[in-house]
């Protein structure tokens, strides 16, 4: 057993003999540049979209508030009571097209 | 340590004339574990590459220059293993595609290719590379840096923030695992152990 831990230690050191520490290539400082640089403007990309992106969240944000609002500030009556509204959505004019009479009109006609 | 640790401090705060004498000085060292790591010399740029790109977005997190080589260590471990994954998968597409004559075939003509003397140095290689292959990625790269770098268990505690016991443990283990092979490949060779080629 150890013949072959001092055999597979030598093939370890051959190993590192046979595969010595390769020279750069002339090419590897500016290759490696360009990617850097082209990793930033993906990053800045990203930041730009992520800008873009909360800005018009926020705008929608905006808007959807807006709208919910102004309907609240914009109502006619909005201290009148249910029976008031109700009067005035239905007039008494109208309500003798229904068939209905005003409670004087059907008392006269009672007596 | 190959440079400064005020050097180190410049690259980190942003100086790119002072990043770029690092990886200089760091270049040769880096591109030779990684050639030992992937076996594949044609990658080795790229992957070097790739751990100095890493290490330029990350320096920002180095806590101390100190600890600046085994963080470096760190990311060529981590390149490297993701290289492996990635040509294990590659490999075993290409290789389901093509017939075992087809294997053969460009087996012999690459080793046509190659001079005498290179061709011990392959068989080498390919040894070593093959007996590897019996661990997975993550045990190859671990041994080759103890066994092939020479790096202490110190070292490697620093690069893999594991304690020394648990890297004993697993060393030991793909070290058997590699063993096994070794003997398995001598026997069916009919080599008996001690006898030099």
């Amino acid at each position: 057993m150890d013949q072959w831990n001092d055999e597979l230690n030598g093939l370890f050191a051959s190993y590192k003999a046979a595969v010595p520490d390769p020279e750069a290539s002339a090419n590897f400082m500016p290759e490696l540049w360009r990617r850097i640089e082209g990793r930033q403007s993906i990053l800045l990309r990203i930041k730009k979209l992520t800008q873009v992106f909360l800005a018009a969240a926020a705008a929608i944000s905006i808007v959807f508030v807006t709208i919910l609002s102004v309907p609240a500030f914009s109502r006619s009556d909005p201290s009148g009571s249910y029976i008031e509204v109700l009067a005035d959505a239905y007039p008494t004019e109208t309500l003798a097209s229904h068939g209905i009479l005003p409670r004087e009109a059907a008392e006269a006609k009672a007596k | 340590m190959l440079v400064d640790f005020e050097l180190i401090q410049k690259a980190k705060a942003g100086d790119d004339a002072a990043f770029n004498q690092v990886v200089v000085a760091y270049r040769k060292r880096i591109l030779g574990t990684i050639a030992r790591l992937i076996g594949r010399p044609e990658d080795v740029e790229d992957v070097a590459q790739e751990v100095f790109l890493r290490l330029y977005y990350s320096l920002d997190q180095l806590r101390t220059p100190e600890v600046f080589e085994p963080w470096l260590y760190r990311l060529t471990v981590n390149a490297s293993y993701d290289y492996l994954r990635k040509q294990r998968r590659r490999n075993e597409a290409r290789m389901s595609d093509l017939s075992e004559q087809q294997v053969m075939m460009a087996d012999a003509a690459a080793g046509g290719k190659v001079s005498s003397e290179d061709r011990r140095r392959k068989q080498v290689k390919e040894l070593v590379d093959s007996l590897l292959g019996a661990v997975s990625e993550q045990d190859r790269i671990l041994l080759t840096l103890k066994e092939v770098e020479g790096l202490s268990l110190k070292e490697l505690e620093k690069i893999y923030s594991v304690n020394e016991n648990a890297l004993k443990v697993r060393l030991f283990r793909a070290r058997q695992r590699v063993l096994n092979a070794f003997e398995a490949t001598r026997a069916s060779t009919n080599k008996p152990p001690g006898r030099k080629d």
